[in-house]
C-alpha cells in the first residue's frame, strides 16, 4: 500500500485507531494488574499454607511420616489434598539431608540441598530450583525433633505461581475484556458521529477556500450539544457564500464597467486624437492630464513629455505659460474664455490662436473640473483674411485704373477746348477699349469668386471637344491676325468626346490664347497643339514671345500678379486670366502648367487624365 | 514756360493729361516708371510732378522717397494719383513735405485747377537741374 494512502488512512481515522490502541493497552494494563494481584494472592495463600502446614507436619512424630513398607505413609496425603495451589513436593529428611520419605507432583525431583545447622534457621522459607526444568520452587521447612533432638527435617514445596492464563480464567478474563472492546467501538462511532459535522464544516470549507461555491445550502446538522454552533457554523457560512457571491457579482460587475469605461475612453481618445485641431486638458492643479498627437506640430515636443507636467515645463514661450497658468480654473475663474495668438518660436510665419474652455462637472455646474485647451494654427485663415483685403485692394486698384483712363476721356470729349475731331475719335477708342477691359475683368472677377464660393455650378456635357477648341481658336485667331501673327492648330483627326462644361472650357482657353497673343511681337506664331494617348488628353497653347522670367513663373497663376517687367507692363492686363484658366482646368480635374524662358516664347499645357472622373463619364 | 513732368506706366493716361496741360499752356515731360523719372530729374528741374503709384520697375512710392532721400529740400510739388485712399499712404507719405494726393478717377478739370492754384502762388524755377550730384 502505497505510503501516501496509509497516511491518508491514518489521517481519517487516527481518531478510531487511536482508541483500539488504546483500549488494547488498558485490556492489557488491566490484565497485568490483575495477574499481579492474583500471582501476589497466591504467594500469599502459599505461604501461608506453607509455612502452617510445615509446621503442622513438624509436630507429627518423625516415624509418623516416614512410611513403614506395605503402609501409606502420612505424607501421601497431601498429594492428593492441595494440588490447586501448586504443590510441588514434601519431603522427609534425617538429619543429614537425605530423603527418607516424599511425595511428589508428577514429574518433580525433590532438589537435595543443605539444612542449616544452627537451632534458631531450622524453621525458613527458601527459594531453590528443580532439577531438571529448572522451575523455581518456595520451600518452607521444619525441623522434625524426637524428645528435643533434631531427628530431620520436613521440606515442602511449591511451585511458584506462574504469570499467565489459565484456562480457568478465561472467563474472568472475557468478562472483563469484553466490555471494554465493546465499549470502544461503541465509543468510537458515537465520537465519529460527533466529529462527523466538523470533518463536513472542513470539507465546505475547503472548498470555499477552493474557490468551488456552488454548493449550494448544505445543512449540517449535529446533536444537540453541537447543534447550536452548527447552526452559527451553517449561517457564518450562508453568509459567507452570501458575501463570496455580492462579491463576485460586484467584481463581475466591476469588470464590464472597467471594459466599457475602457472603450468609451478608447472611443473619446480617438475621437481627440483625429480632432482637426491640438487639444491639451489641464487639470485643476494645471497639470495636463489629456493631449493629442496634433501638439507636438504646435509646440514642437512629444505628447509624451507633455502629459503630466505643468505648461512651464514643456513651453518655452513666457506669454503662453502666463496665459495658461492664468486658465486653470479656480472656481469660476475658468469662465473667461479670452484667447491668445502667439508665433511658435523657430516658424516666424505661423500663427497659433489658444482658446481655453473651462471644463464644468455633468453633474454640478459650478464645479470646474480643469480646462480644455484648443491650440488652433491660424496661419491660413490669418493669410485668407490678409488676402482676402488684399484682393478687395487689387479688385479696387484694378477698376479704378480704367475708371480713371474713362472719366478723363469723357471729360475731355464733354469738350473742354478739345475740338480736335482726330482727339474725339482717338478718346472714344479709349472709353471703348477701357470699357472691354472693365467688362473682361468684372467677368473674370465673377467666374473667380463664384469658382471660389463654391457656387460655380459645373454643366458637364459630352462635348465634341475638337469642335470647341476649332471655335475658341478661330475666334482668337481673327483678332490676333491683325497683329501680323501667324497661328497654326494641330488637331488630330480624332479627339475622344469628353464631358465639360462648354463655356468654363471655353473661357480658360480663351485666356490662354489672348495671353499668347498679348506677349508675342508681331510676326510672331501662336499655335495650338493637341495630343492624345492612351491616359492622357494633352493641349498646348504656345507662342514664340517674350518668354516669362523664372522668378515670375511661380506666381504668374496667382490672382492681380503683375510682372514688374515693363515690357509686360506696357500690354494691358489685370492678372487674373491665368488665375481663372487654372482654376476651371482644376474644377476639370486637370492641370495647367507653363514651361517658358525670358525670350524663347511660352507654352501653357493642360493635361487631363483620362482614367479620371471626367473622361469616365465622358464615355 | 511752367514744366510739368507726368510719370505713369498708362500711355492712355500719359496721352490725356498731356493733352489737357499742354491745351493749358504747359511743358509736358513724361516718364513711364520711377527709374526713368530719376533720369529725367538728373537733366531737368519739373515746377511740378505728377507720378501713379503701380509701376513697373520703380514705383511712385519708391521714387517719391528716393527723391526725398537725395534732395530734402526738394523745390517742385509732387501730385501722387493713386487708386487707394490717401490713408493707406499715410505710414510711408507723413514724413515728406510738399506731397498731394489724388484719388482715381481724377478729374482733369480738377487737375488743372489744382496747378492753377500752385502756380498762383509760386515762381517757376526754370530748366536747370534741381541737384546735380546724386
Amino acid at each position: 500500500m502505497p505510503r501516501s494512502s496509509i497516511r491518508e488512512i491514518w489521517k481519517r481515522e487516527h481518531l478510531g485507531l487511536t482508541m483500539i490502541v488504546a483500549s488494547l493497552a488498558v485490556i492489557m494494563v488491566t490484565l497485568f494488574l490483575l495477574f499481579s494481584y492474583q500471582q501476589s494472592a497466591q504467594l500469599s495463600h502459599i505461604r501461608e499454607q506453607g509455612s502452617s502446614l510445615a509446621r503442622v507436619i513438624s509436630r507429627i512424630p518423625y516415624d509418623k511420616l516416614v512410611a513403614q513398607p506395605g503402609q501409606t505413609g502420612t505424607l501421601s496425603v497431601l498429594q492428593h489434598t492441595d494440588v490447586q495451589t501448586g504443590f510441588a513436593y514434601v519431603a522427609v529428611v534425617d538429619a543429614g539431608g537425605v530423603p527418607v520419605a516424599e511425595v511428589t507432583a508428577p514429574g518433580v525431583l525433590v532438589p537435595s540441598s543443605l539444612l542449616p545447622e544452627s537451632p534458631a534457621a531450622w524453621l525458613g522459607e527458601r527459594t531453590l530450583s528443580l532439577h531438571g526444568d529448572g522451575r523455581s520452587v518456595t520451600e518452607f521447612f521444619a525441623p522434625l525433633l524426637e524428645q528435643g533432638d533434631i531427628a530431620g527435617y520436613v521440606r515442602l514445596g511449591y511451585f511458584q505461581p506462574g504469570f499467565g492464563l489459565k484456562t480457568d480464567q478465561l472467563p474472568l478474563f472475557a468478562s472483563f475484556a469484553l466490555p471494554i472492546f465493546l465499549l470502544t467501538p461503541l465509543f468510537y462511532f458515537l465520537l465519529r458521529r460527533e466529529v462527523r459535522p466538523f470533518r463536513e464544516a472542513t470539507d465546505r470549507l475547503g472548498n470555499i477556500v477552493g474557490n468551488n461555491i456552488s454548493l449550494g445550502k448544505v445543512e449540517l446538522t449535529a446533536s444537540d450539544e453541537l447543534q447550536g454552533f452548527m447552526d452559527r457554523f451553517n449561517h457564518f457560512v450562508g453568509a459567507v457564500q452570501d458575501r463570496i457571491g455580492q462579491l463576485e457579482a460586484d467584481r463581475s460587475e466591476l469588470e464590464t464597467s472597467t471594459k466599457l469605461l475602457g472603450f468609451k475612453r478608447v472611443r473619446i481618445e480617438s475621437a481627440l486624437q483625429s480632432f482637426p485641431e491640438a487639444i491639451v486638458v489641464l487639470d485643476e492643479s494645471g497639470v495636463v492630464s489629456l493631449a493629442n498627437s496634433r501638439l507636438e506640430n504646435m509646440v514642437g515636443v512629444p505628447v509624451a513629455e507633455i502629459i503630466g507636467r505643468k505648461p512651464s515645463e514643456w513651453c518655452n514661450d513666457p506669454e503662453v505659460v502666463a496665459f495658461l497658468s492664468g486658465n486653470v480654473p479656480s472656481g469660476m475663474r475658468g469662465m473667461h474664455t479670452n484667447t491668445l495668438e502667439f508665433v511658435p518660436s523657430g516658424t516666424a510665419s505661423r500663427t497659433i490662436r489658444i482658446e481655453p474652455y473651462p471644463l464644468f462637472s455633468p453633474r454640478d455646474v459650478n464645479e470646474v473640473l480643469g480646462t480644455l485647451v484648443v491650440f488652433r494654427d491660424i496661419t491660413a485663415e490669418k493669410l485668407v483674411l490678409n488676402s482676402s483685403g488684399e484682393f478687395i485692394a487689387h479688385l479696387s486698384h484694378e477698376l479704378k485704373t480704367p475708371l480713371n483712363v474713362l472719366a478723363m476721356y469723357s471729360e475731355t470729349l464733354l469738350g473742354d477746348g478739345v475740338d480736335n475731331a482726330q482727339i474725339r475719335v482717338e478718346a472714344a477708342n479709349v472709353i471703348h477699349d477701357e470699357v472691354e477691359r472693365l467688362v473682361i475683368l468684372i467677368n473674370n472677377m465673377l467666374s473667380i469668386s463664384k469658382i471660389e464660393m463654391g457656387s460655380m455650378s459645373i454643366e458637364r456635357k459630352r462635348v465634341k471637344f475638337g469642335d470647341l477648341l476649332q471655335d475658341v481658336f478661330d475666334s482668337c485667331a481673327r483678332s490676333g491676325r491683325e497683329k501680323g501673327i501667324d497661328f497654326r492648330l494641330n488637331l488630330p483627326r480624332e479627339i475622344s468626346p469628353v464631358a465639360l462644361d462648354k463655356n468654363l472650357m471655353r473661357i480658360a482657353l480663351n485666356n490662354l490664347l489672348t495671353n499668347a497673343i498679348k506677349y508675342s511681337d508681331p510676326g510672331g506664331t501662336v499655335s495650338m497643339t493637341v495630343e492624345e494617348s492612351e491616359q492622357t488628353l494633352r493641349v498646348s497653347v504656345k507662342d514664340d514671345g517674350m518668354g516669362i522670367s523664372p522668378e515670375d513663373q511661380d506666381r504668374i497663376f496667382d490672382k492681380f500678379f503683375r510682372s514688374e517687367n515693363e515690357a509686360v507692363r506696357q500690354r494691358s492686363g489685370h492678372g487674373l486670366g491665368l488665375s481663372l484658366a487654372r482654376e476651371i482646368i482644376q474644377l476639370h480635374h486637370g492641370t495647367l502648367d507653363v514651361n517658358s524662358a525670358p525670350g524663347a516664347g511660352s507654352e501653357f499645357i493642360i493635361e487631363f487624365n483620362k482614367e479620371a472622373n471626367l473622361l469616365k463619364q465622358a464615355v | 514756360m511752367k514744366r510739368i513732368l507726368i510719370v505713369d506706366d498708362e500711355p492712355h493716361v500719359i496721352r490725356i493729361i498731356r493733352l489737357a496741360l499742354e491745351n493749358a499752356g504747359y511743358t509736358v515731360d513724361e516718364a513711364a516708371h520711377g527709374l526713368q523719372a530719376l533720369d529725367y530729374l538728373q537733366e531737368h528741374c519739373p515746377d511740378v510732378m505728377i507720378t501713379d503709384i503701380d509701376m513697373p520697375r520703380l514705383n511712385g512710392r519708391e521714387l517719391c522717397l528716393e527723391i526725398e532721400r537725395t534732395m530734402p529740400d526738394r523745390p517742385f510739388p509732387v501730385y501722387v494719383l493713386t487708386a487707394r485712399a490717401e490713408d493707406e499712404h499715410r505710414e510711408w507719405s507723413s514724413a515728406l513735405d510738399n506731397l498731394y494726393f489724388m484719388e482715381k478717377p481724377v478729374s482733369i478739370r480738377r487737375l488743372l485747377a489744382v496747378l492753377d492754384e500752385y502756380f498762383a502762388n509760386s515762381i517757376t524755377t526754370g530748366e536747370q537741374p534741381c541737384w546735380s550730384a546724386r
